[in-house]
C-alpha cells in the first residue's frame, strides 16, 4: 500500500512541476476561437464557413476580398472581359507554392475539373445557376469529358474561362474556395484521400501555412508564409485557432486572455453589455445568414401534406413575432427579417442599397399580425376540413443553444396564436436532420442558408423546382422561368432588369409562403483592443486575417 | 490454467467477430446517410451509394470489410474528414484519450482505495462520515460540471493550468480533465471498498486473526484487503473501459481531440460515418473484452475458489 | 430395547402438566419485520427517507400548486406593442413597490433564459427524472440480477454464452442503440427509458454474478443442495437475499448514472424534448451560462445532490438492516 501511495505522490509531484512551465507570450500571435471543427481543408468536401476561412487563410484564388468585401486582384494580376461578357482572360502574377513551385494556370484547370467531378454540395457553383462555366453541369453529371470544361491555360501565366452566360459577379465569385488552385504534381504525389488531412498533405500559396492540424482537432496553428507573393504586407506571424463549443467558455477564455477573438451567444452578449470594460471589446458583425422555416409541401409527406395548403403556411408565418424572437431570445444583434433575402446583403451596384433594405415590401403576406394569421388559419381549416394540425418541427441541435431557444419560442407563439396547431419539437443530430430533410420526412424544418456569393441568386436558386426537390417540394413554373432568365437567359446581361426580375421571383416565393423567413443572423464578437485589421464579411469567407496589424 | 486461458482467448476472438457483424448490420439500419447529404439530390445520393458499394448484399459487404480489416486497415472515412484513411486519425485520438484515461484510473483507484480503507478502519466515527460525504459528492457532481469549476478556478482565477488542452504541453493540460474524470471512480471505488471491507472485517476469520494479535495494516493487507478485492475489481474494470474510451463532454469543453468526441462526430456529424463507427466500435469492444478477460484471469489469481470452479466446468 | 422400534406419539409427553412460560421478549420475528425495525431505528437511513420523500413531495405537488406552468413563457406587451420576456431574472419575491414589469411577481429560483419560472421547472424536472430513474433502474435490477445470478450459479457453458451475449450488447455504443430505437418510437421519456434499459442492466448483472460466484461455494448453499433443493430454489431463496446488499448499493449508484445518461442524451439531441425538462436537461441548460447566470444551475444541482445523498443513506440503511451482523460492531 505504501508503495502505491508513494507512486501517486510521485505522479502528482511530476504533474505539478510540469505545470509551472511557461505560457509563451508572443505579441505577434493572434488566438482566435472557432465555433466548430473544420469539416475539411479540401474545397471539394468542405461545406462550412470554418473550413472556407481556413482555406482562405492558406490559399489565394484569382481574386480576394478587400476590407469592404470588394474583389481585388490576388493571383490574377489583372483580367480582361470579352465584349459579350462571356470570356474572362486572367493574367497571373509570379506567385509560388510553399514548396517553391510556381503557381500556374494549369493548377487552376486541374482544380476546377477536379471540383466538378468530386464535389458534392458545391458542385453546382460551377454550373448554370451560378458561375455558368461552360459545360460544367455536363461534366458534373459525367456526361462530358472533364477536358470540355470551359477553362483552359494557353500558357502557364494565362487562364481563359468561358461562360455560358455573362455573370455580373464573376470576379467576386473567384474569392470562393471552390475556385482555388491545387498544385497538381503535389496532389498526385499523395495517397488517395489524404489531401488536406495534415500540414504535410496540404500546400499553401497564400498568406499563411499550416503548422499544426489534424482532422477534427480542436487546436489549429498557422504561421506566416514567407514565400507568399504579398508577404511584405502581412504583419501577423502566428495564427492560432481553438475550437470552443460553449459560449460561456468562450467568454471566460477571452477575459482570461487565452483568446483574442471570440464569438458569443445572446446570454453572454447581454452580460457583456452590462460590463463597462468588456463592452468596449464587443462588436456586432452583421452576417448574411438567413434563418428560416422550411415547409414541406409534398402532399405525400408523412403527416398527410397539410402544409401543401398555402393558407396554413401563411397562417404560421404570420403568427410568429419575429421582433420578439430577436429581442428576447437571439439577442446577439440579429435582425427580424420579412423577406426571402437577408438584410445587409447584396448591395445594388448602382445605388448601393441592399437588396432587402425595404423590409415592408411584402408586409401583406409576411408580418406579425395575429388577426390576419387567424383569418388565414380559418381559410385553411375550411379548405382542409379539419381543425387540429399536429406538425413536427425538426432542427439540428448541434448548432448551439440559440436555435433551441428559437424553436421553443416559435412553438409557444404559434400554439398560442393559432389554437389548433400543435408543433412537436424534434431536435436531432445533424446527420439525422440532413437525412430527414433529404428524404422528405418532416413537416417544418428550422434551417438556414449563408450566401456563397454576393448576389440574391445564391438564395433564390434554392427554391427552383430542382433546388427545392431537396427540401420544400414546391414547384412553380413562373418562378423557374424568372430564375432561368436571370442566370442563363436574356436578363443575365441586363443588370437593372435582372435586379427587378429577382424581386418578382421573391414575391412569388413569399405570396406562396414557401418559406417563413425569421431573422438575419449577426455575429457578436469580442476582440482584444490591440488587435486591429480583422476583416469581417457577410459572404463566403467570414473573417480574413491578412490585414491584421 | 493455461488451457483455460487459451480457451478464453479463443472465445474472446469469436465474440469480437460476432460484435463486428452485429455492429456492421446495426449501423446500416441507423437513420442518416453514410456521407454528408446537405443539398444533394436523390440521383447524387444514389451514385454515392454505388461508389461505396452499398448496393451489394450485406454479406458480401461484410466479407469485403473483413478482407480490408485483415489487411490491417480500417478503410477510409465516408463522411468525416474527406475520406482520409481512418487509422492515423483514430490512433491520434486514442492516444489522447488513453493517456488521460490512464492517469484518471490510477489516480481514481488509488485515492478511492485509500479513502475506502480509511473509512472502513474508522467505521462509525467522524472519518467514516467524512469519507462517505466525499464519495457521495463524487457521484452527485457530474464530471463536466467539476471540470468547469476546475477550469474556472485554476485556469481563469488563478492561471496555473492552460485554459484549453494543449498536446505540446501534455502533462499540465492533462491534470484537470484527469482529475474530473477520476471523481466518479474515486467515489465508486471508495464506497465499494468500504462496504466490502466492513463485511470482511466482520467475518470469523478476521476476528480470529484479530484474536491472535494481528492489527492495523498487517491485518488489513493479509486478511481483509485480499478478500475485499474481488468485488472491487469488478467495479473498477468497467470504469477502466469507460475512462479509456473518452468522455465526450469533457473532451468538448477542454478541446481535447479524443475518441469520445470522434465517436459523436462519426454518429451525429454531417452524416453517419459507417467506417468510423465500425472502427471505433471494434476497438472499444476489443478493449472491453480484453479487460474482461484479464478480470476473469485475475479472479482466478485472487480467489482460488473460482479457479477450482473453472476447472470443474 | 427392541431392534426395530418405531417411536410412537405417546412416547413424547410432558412429564408434568404445567403452564409453559413463553418468552415473548425474544420470540423470533419475521425476517422482514426485523429488517423494518432495524431500518427505522437507523437515524441516517431515516434522514435519507426524509430527504427523498421531501423531494418526491415537492416533485408531485409543487408543479400543481405553482401559479405558472413549467413551459409557460412569462411575458408582457409594453405600450409600443413589444413583447418583453421575464428572462434570466435572479430569485425574487413579490415587491410591493413595483419598479419594472415583473417586480410584482415571485420567482423563488428566478427564471431561465426563456423567461420560464425555474421553481416550477425544477420540480417538474425532478418529477421526470425520478420517473425515468425509478422505472429504468427497477426493471434493470430485475433483469440484471436474474441474469447475473443464473450466469454465476450455473457457470460453465451457460455462463460462457450469457457473458458473451453481454459483451456483444455492451459493445454497441449507446448512441447507435438509441438512434436505432428512435426509428421505432417517438423521442421523449419512453425512448430514454428504453435505452437505459438496454444499457444499464449490464452493470447490475456483473455485480450479481460476482456475488453469486462468491456465495455459491458457501456451506449453506452446499447444505441446501445436499437436502435436495433445486438450482432455482437455491438461487432465489439462498443466494438472492444475500446479494441484495451489494445490489442495492449498485442501484443507488445507478440512479445518478441514469440521470446523467439522460442528460448526455439531451446533449446530443436524443433525450428529453424541450420544453419538457428533466434534472439532467436543466443542468445542461444552466451549464451553458454557468459563469454569468450561476443561479440557474444551482437548483437542479442541489436537488440532484439531495436526492443522491438521500438514496445513499437509504442504501446504507438497507444494507445494515438486511445483514444485521454489521450493526453489532
Amino acid at each position: 500500500m505504501r508503495k502505491i501511495l508513494m507512486f501517486t505522490l510521485l505522479i502528482l509531484a511530476a504533474m505539478v512541476t510540469a505545470c509551472g512551465g511557461g505560457e509563451e507570450k508572443d505579441s505577434n500571435t493572434l488566438k482566435v476561437m472557432l465555433g466548430s471543427n473544420a469539416v475539411s481543408l479540401d474545397a471539394a468536401q468542405a461545406t462550412d464557413s470554418v473550413s472556407f476561412e481556413l482555406m482562405a487563410d492558406c490559399i489565394d484564388g484569382l481574386t480576394q476580398m478587400d476590407s469592404n468585401g470588394k474583389a481585388i486582384p490576388a493571383i490574377a494580376e489583372s483580367y480582361d472581359i470579352s465584349e459579350d461578357g462571356k470570356t474572362y482572360t486572367f493574367h497571373l502574377r509570379d506567385a509560388k507554392w510553399a514548396n517553391g513551385d510556381e503557381v500556374t494556370a494549369e493548377d487552376f484547370v486541374f482544380a476546377w475539373r477536379r471540383h466538378c467531378l468530386e464535389s458534392t454540395k458545391y458542385a453546382y457553383i460551377m454550373g448554370a445557376t451560378v458561375a455558368c462555366v461552360k459545360n460544367a453541369d455536363a461534366v458534373t453529371k459525367k456526361e462530358a469529358a472533364p477536358e470540355t470544361l470551359g477553362i483552359s491555360a494557353p500558357d502557364s501565366k494565362t487562364l481563359v474561362v468561358e461562360l455560358d452566360a455573362p455573370v455580373s459577379f464573376f470576379p467576386s465569385l473567384m474569392c470562393f474556395p471552390a475556385f482555388y488552385p491545387i498544385n497538381e504534381k503535389f496532389y498526385n504525389s499523395l495517397e488517395k484521400g489524404t489531401y488536406g488531412t495534415s500540414p504535410e498533405t496540404f500546400l499553401s500559396n497564400g498568406a499563411f501555412t499550416l503548422t499544426e492540424y489534424l482532422p477534427g482537432t480542436s487546436n489549429i496553428r498557422l504561421q506566416k508564409n514567407n514565400s507568399y507573393w504579398n508577404a511584405q504586407n502581412i504583419s501577423l506571424e502566428n495564427l492560432q485557432y481553438q475550437v470552443v463549443s460553449s459560449s460561456d467558455n468562450a467568454l471566460t477564455a477571452f477575459k482570461n486572455g487565452t483568446l483574442n477573438l471570440v464569438a458569443i451567444n445572446g446570454n453572454q452578449v447581454e452580460n457583456v453589455k452590462n460590463d463597462a470594460d468588456l463592452s468596449k471589446n464587443l462588436k456586432i458583425i452583421p452576417t448574411g445568414l438567413l434563418q428560416y422555416l422550411s415547409f414541406n409541401q409534398d402532399a405525400k409527406n408523412h403527416h398527410g401534406g397539410a402544409l401543401a395548403n398555402v393558407n396554413l403556411r401563411l397562417a404560421i408565418s404570420n403568427a410568429i413575432d419575429r421582433e420578439s424572437l430577436v429581442n428576447n431570445y437571439v439577442t446577439n444583434g440579429a435582425q427580424a427579417t420579412y423577406t426571402a433575402i437577408p438584410i445587409n446583403f447584396a448591395p445594388n451596384a448602382e445605388t448601393g442599397r441592399f437588396f432587402a433594405e425595404d423590409q415592408k415590401q411584402f408586409s401583406d403576406v409576411v408580418s406579425f399580425d395575429v388577426e390576419k394569421a387567424r383569418r388565414f388559419f380559418d381559410a385553411a381549416k375550411a379548405e382542409l376540413g379539419k381543425d387540429i394540425f399536429d406538425l413536427d418541427i425538426i432542427y439540428a441541435n448541434d448548432s448551439g443553444d440559440t436555435v433551441i431557444k428559437v424553436a421553443q419560442a416559435i412553438k409557444s407563439q404559434v400554439e398560442e396564436n393559432l389554437p389548433g396547431v400543435i408543433l412537436n419539437l424534434q431536435p436531432m443530430p445533424k446527420a439525422e436532420y440532413l437525412d430527414r430533410v433529404t428524404t422528405n420526412s418532416y413537416d417544418i424544418a428550422i434551417t438556414n442558408w449563408a450566401p456563397d456569393y454576393d448576389d440574391p441568386m445564391t438564395f433564390l436558386t434554392l427554391w427552383t423546382t430542382e433546388g427545392s426537390e431537396i427540401s420544400e417540394h414546391w414547384s412553380n413554373l413562373d418562378y423557374d422561368r424568372i430564375i432561368t432568365e436571370c442566370t442563363t437567359g436574356d436578363l443575365a446581361a441586363n443588370y437593372n432588369e435582372r435586379w427587378s426580375a429577382m424581386y418578382d421571383a421573391e414575391e412569388i416565393l413569399l405570396r406562396n409562403a414557401v418559406i417563413a423567413p425569421l431573422y438575419t443572423n449577426a455575429s457578436a464578437v469580442l476582440i482584444s483592443e490591440n488587435v486591429k485589421g480583422v476583416d469581417f464579411h457577410s459572404v463566403a469567407i467570414e473573417r480574413v486575417f491578412k490585414n491584421v496589424k | 490454467m493455461t488451457k483455460y486461458v487459451a480457451k478464453r482467448i479463443l472465445m474472446a476472438a469469436l465474440t469480437l467477430f460476432a460484435i463486428t457483424f452485429v455492429l456492421f448490420v446495426l449501423i446500416r439500419i441507423m437513420p442518416g446517410n453514410p456521407f454528408p447529404v446537405e443539398r444533394m439530390s436523390a440521383e447524387m445520393i444514389l451514385q454515392k451509394r454505388l461508389e461505396l458499394g452499398l448496393d451489394k448484399p450485406i454479406l458480401v459487404q461484410f466479407a469485403d470489410y473483413l478482407k480490408m480489416l485483415a489487411s490491417g486497415s480500417f478503410g477510409n472515412g465516408t463522411s468525416l474528414y474527406n475520406g482520409a484513411p481512418i487509422k492515423p486519425i483514430m490512433l491520434k485520438c486514442l492516444e489522447n484519450s488513453f493517456k488521460i484515461g490512464v492517469i484518471s484510473i490510477l489516480f481514481g483507484t488509488v485515492v478511492g482505495l485509500f479513502i475506502g480503507i480509511v473509512a472502513a478502519m474508522h467505521r462509525g466515527k467522524f472519518l467514516d462520515g467524512f469519507c462517505t460525504v466525499v464519495s457521495i459528492l463524487g457521484v452527485c457532481i457530474p464530471s463536466y460540471v467539476f471540470m468547469i469549476f476546475l477550469q474556472y478556478f485554476f485556469s481563469y482565477k488563478i492561471p496555473f493550468f492552460p485554459y484549453f488542452f494543449d498536446a505540446s504541453n501534455f502533462l499540465s493540460s492533462a491534470v484537470m480533465p484527469a482529475l474530473s474524470l477520476s471523481l466518479f471512480a474515486i467515489s465508486t471505488v471508495s464506497r465499494f471498498t468500504r462496504n466490502e471491507m466492513v463485511e470482511v472485517m466482520n467475518s470469523d476469520y478476521v476476528k480470529l486473526a484479530e484474536a491472535k494479535g494481528l492489527y492495523g495494516w498487517q491485518l488489513m493487507r493479509r486478511h481483509v484487503l485480499r478478500n475485499a478485492l474481488i468485488p472491487i475489481v469488478t467495479v473498477i474494470a468497467p470504469l477502466v473501459v469507460d475512462l479509456l474510451t473518452g468522455a465526450m463532454v469533457i473532451e468538448k469543453i477542454y478541446g481535447i481531440n479524443g475518441v469520445g468526441k470522434l465517436m459523436v462526430d462519426a454518429i451525429a456529424g454531417q452524416g453517419v460515418d459507417y467506417n468510423y463507427v465500425l472502427a471505433l466500435g471494434i476497438v472499444f469492444s476489443a478493449l472491453y473484452i480484453a479487460i474482461m478477460l484479464l478480470l476473469d484471469i485475475l479472479y482466478g489469481i485472487i480467489d482460488p475458489r473460482i479457479r477450482l470452479a473453472a476447472k470443474e466446468g | 430395547m427392541e431392534k426395530n422400534y418405531t417411536p410412537q406419539k405417546e412416547d413424547f409427553q410432558f412429564i408434568t402438566e404445567r403452564n409453559l412460560e413463553i418468552d415473548s421478549t425474544f420470540t423470533s420475528q419475521g425476517y422482514w419485520r426485523g429488517v423494518f425495525v432495524h431500518f427505522t431505528k437507523n437515524k441516517f437511513a431515516m434522514t435519507g427517507v426524509f430527504l427523498v420523500s421531501l423531494i418526491i413531495i415537492f416533485a408531485v405537488f409543487a408543479p400543481l400548486l405553482s401559479s405558472y406552468a413549467y413551459d409557460e413563457i412569462i411575458s408582457v406587451t409594453d405600450d409600443a406593442g413589444k413583447e418583453i420576456v421575464a428572462k434570466s431574472l435572479p430569485p425574487q419575491f413579490s415587491n410591493a413597490v413595483a419598479q419594472d414589469y415583473f417586480s410584482a411577481k415571485t420567482f423563488i429560483f428566478g427564471t431561465d433564459d426563456m423567461g420560464r419560472d425555474l421553481w416550477t421547472r425544477t420540480w417538474q424536472g425532478a418529477r421526470v427524472s425520478l420517473i425515468i430513474a425509478f422505472v429504468a433502474i427497477f426493471i434493470d435490477m430485475l433483469i440484471g440480477t436474474t441474469y447475473g445470478l443464473i450466469s454465476g450459479f450455473f457457470g460453465g457453458t451457460v455462463d460462457n454464452v450469457l457473458q458473451r451475449f453481454i459483451e456483444i450488447i455492451g459493445s454497441i455504443p449507446t448512441l447507435v442503440i438509441i438512434s436505432i430505437l428512435a426509428i421505432f418510437m417517438p423521442k421523449g421519456i419512453g425512448l430514454v427509458i428504453a435505452s437505459l434499459l438496454i444499457t444499464e442492466w449490464i452493470g447490475m448483472s456483473k455485480i450479481a454474478r460476482a456475488e453469486c460466484l462468491k456465495l455459491k461455494e458457501r456451506e449453506y448453499v452446499l447444505a441446501s443442495r445436499t437436502l435436495g433443493a433445486g438450482s432455482f430454489h437455491i438461487i432465489f431463496t439462498q443466494i438472492l437475499p444475500n446479494t441484495i446488499g451489494p445490489i442495492i448499493t449498485q442501484v443507488m449508484f445507478s440512479i445518478p448514472v441514469a440521470i446523467f445518461t439522460e442528460a448526455f442524451l439531451s446533449f446530443v439531441g436524443v433525450g428529453i424534448v424541450l420544453p419538457q425538462c428533466s434534472i439532467g436537461s436543466l443542468i445542461e441548460a444552466g451549464f451553458n451560462n454557468i459563469t454569468i447566470l450561476p443561479y440557474q444551475i444551482l437548483p437542479p444541482i442541489s436537488v440532484l445532490a439531495i436526492l443522491m445523498l438521500g438514496f445513499n443513506l437509504i442504501g446504507d440503511g438497507f444494507r445494515e438492516a438486511l445483514a444485521p451482523k454489521l450493526e453489532n460492531l
